[in-house]
């Protein structure tokens, strides 16, 4: 059970001060028009507080896009797991959270990655909440509302801030408690349920998600593969911007001297051709259909075998980003789910 | 303080000999400064690193490993080709060993029948040499070894040690005879799945595969045609690999990590899996 106090919006510069007073405060940042970004910000102004999605999910914090894992000279080698950094991670919506909660897991699970963890468990993790637009779909996915990988959370109810402190770091943030933190009454309860009942009936979408196993097992052959793999231009633009697609590469990157270097890892995408490729040519994966498919299959029939997880979070990037249109969760989602209705109606005629 | 110590950190390995075995394919043995490869089993692979180029998945192709092990190496990407301008002594680096072998404790007691397609024979030998150093605890044991050519036979020497021994049913064939003839055998001519009509396989069986990709579906036919079960069918997968942790999602088959679930999988595992046979080039 979750600790809860609120404190006024007016005292926003409080709270984040407190923040500082554990590190480096990263948030949403606007960076353009359209799109924001997680950048490090030194004051309260910096935020972009109506930032839905950011460009970049969370992930590039503990899993940045390239990253040194070891280096060598000669035959000594280097481990460059990084040194825990204090830093904190300010507006994470529930999508988000629900998916650094998947990484967390599969970066902790089997032999454990200590360039995500050491960073990963540095860090405060502040999430904030949302109003949906008409690309989100949390709300089917189950990860609307905060579950799990924050330290504190922060619900908007309207002239304060519901603050919920789920862990002993967010605990020790407040200990003392600050002036500017105020005990929740009844009233502050009920906004707090008002303000998620609401949010809950701004979805324009909602699918049923508790059946996509089934569905991706049974319509794997349904003819909207080759419809939508016959437009993918295999750009890859799906997978850095998912919360949840941790895939990488591992390079080397030799020195002139021919003596020393690096080990790097850096962020692949299962949608390039060479991705699945072994010795002798062979190509678990050759076209566009068949990496489109393995893609929305990991995302929605998910990790059962492995982790026990649908890696979806429903925060719509893969759907924004998408040049060809096609990564279209809710429309092929609900596509498959009438194919089955259709087969259901024949079966029974 | 650090929380953890990185896995991508390699073991030093020196190696210590290398031994032309047919056209573009070494035997390389490699020594391990600490124990820690000591527990590898039959049918796991390792991260062999070759610094300033890159690292690749090797299957250990030796039976038994302490303070050495064998690799069976062909020249055919990055990696390995910088492998073969190597000199004895020369220093690579090696992570693992990863993922789950041949199920030897399953095997006890059993009859087994060991297939092998091409470079397959690297893991499919590893295997032979453990079941003959501990050939008490298994029934008849069949070994099935083919190839495209005649000259491209790897172990030549070790296999006609093999085919003089009582123990064991040897059966190789290639595709097409070019260079030096094969051991002498009854049929020399063939491929992996006629030698599996030949032999005397049935249901009590429990058989391993490793071979090219392409074998797989083949081999799959024969074996279920002699009413061998799925469950006692195992496959050993080669796949894309970058960390050997269950990370990286380049081995992911269906709904499992080929590198730690792997890459040794019963048939009925993989049954309902895509992408896990099927395969094409290009």
């Amino acid at each position: 059970m979750d600790i809860c106090y609120k404190f006024s919006k007016e005292s926003f510069l409080d709270f984040f001060k407190l923040m500082q007073s554990f590190g480096q405060v990263h948030a949403p940042v606007r960076v353009s028009e359209q799109s924001f970004s997680f950048r490090p910000v030194e004051k309260p102004e910096q935020i972009a507080f109506e930032a839905l999605r950011t460009i970049l999910p969370p992930k590039k914090m503990f899993f940045p896009q390239r990253e040194t894992l070891i280096s060598y000279s000669g035959k000594e080698v280097k481990d460059h797991t990084p040194e825990p950094l204090a830093q904190v991670l300010f507006g994470v919506h529930p999508c988000d959270l629900a998916g650094l909660g998947i990484m967390d897991n599969i970066f902790s699970a089997g032999p454990p990655d200590s360039h995500y963890l050491a960073r990963r468990q540095a860090t405060l993790v502040v999430g904030l909440s949302c109003m949906p637009d008409k690309h989100c779909f949390c709300n089917s996915m189950g990860t609307d509302f905060p579950h799990s990988a924050y330290d504190i959370f922060l619900t908007d109810i309207g002239e304060d801030y519901y603050l919920q402190i789920a862990t002993t770091l967010g605990e020790k943030l407040f200990d003392p408690k600050p002036d500017f933190i105020k005990t929740i009454d009844d009233q502050d309860n009920q906004s707090y349920k008002d303000f998620w009942t609401n949010r809950d009936k701004a979805f324009t979408s909602n699918f049923k998600s508790d059946n996509l196993k089934q569905i991706f097992d049974l319509e794997k052959d349904n003819p909207v593969w080759e419809e939508l793999g016959k437009r993918c231009l295999s750009c890859g633009n799906c997978t850095p911007v998912c919360p949840t697609c941790y895939c990488f590469d591992v390079i080397d990157v030799a020195s002139l001297d021919g003596n020393s270097g690096s080990r790097e890892r850096e962020w692949d995408s299962c949608q390039f051709t060479g991705f699945a490729k072994v010795s002798g040519d062979f190509n678990f994966r050759p076209g566009p259909v068949d990496r489109l498919k393995f893609w929305y299959r990991h995302k929605l029939h998910g990790f059962d075998d492995s982790y026990g997880l649908k890696t979806c979070v429903g925060c719509g990037r893969c759907t924004v980003s998408c040049p060809a249109d096609i990564d279209d969760i809710v429309g092929v989602v609900l596509r498959l789910q009438a194919s089955q209705n259709e087969s259901k109606k024949d079966e029974s005629a | 303080m650090k929380a953890l110590n990185s896995g991508f950190v390699p073991i030093k390995g020196t190696l210590r000999s290398i031994v032309p075995m047919a056209q573009d394919n070494y035997l390389f043995q490699i020594s391990v400064e600490d124990g820690s490869l000591s527990g590898c089993q039959p049918g796991q692979f390792i991260m062999l690193w070759i610094p300033g180029v890159g690292e690749a998945a090797i299957s250990v192709c030796s039976g038994q490993v302490d303070g050495t092990l064998e690799l069976c190496v062909r020249k055919v990407g990055r990696v390995t080709s910088a492998l073969f301008q190597l000199e004895e002594g020369s220093f690579v680096g090696l992570r693992g060993p990863f993922g789950h072998g041949f199920p030897l404790d399953e095997y006890k007691g059993k009859d087994l029948c060991l297939i092998a397609g091409g470079l397959g024979v690297a893991p499919i030998r590893s295997l032979w040499q453990y079941v003959l150093a501990h050939r008490e605890n298994y029934g008849k044991i069949i070994l099935i070894y083919g190839m495209r050519h005649s000259i491209d036979l790897l172990f030549r020497q070790e296999l006609r040690v093999l085919l003089r021994r009582h123990d064991i049913d040897v059966y190789i064939a290639a595709e097409e005879i070019v260079g030096p003839d094969l051991p002498p055998v009854p049929e020399q001519l063939g491929r992996v799945t006629d030698m599996i009509k030949l032999a005397p396989i049935d249901q009590n069986f429990q058989v391993a595969v490793c071979g090219p990709p392409v074998m797989y579906q083949y081999v799959i036919e024969e074996l279920l045609a002699k009413n061998v079960r799925q469950s006692d069918i195992w496959l050993s997968l080669e796949r894309h690999m970058k960390c050997g942790m269950g990370k990286c999602g380049h081995c992911f088959v269906g709904g499992k990590f080929a590198c730690q679930e792997g890459p040794v999988f019963s048939l009925l595992e993989l049954n309902l899996l895509p992408e896990v046979i099927e395969c094409h080039r290009k």
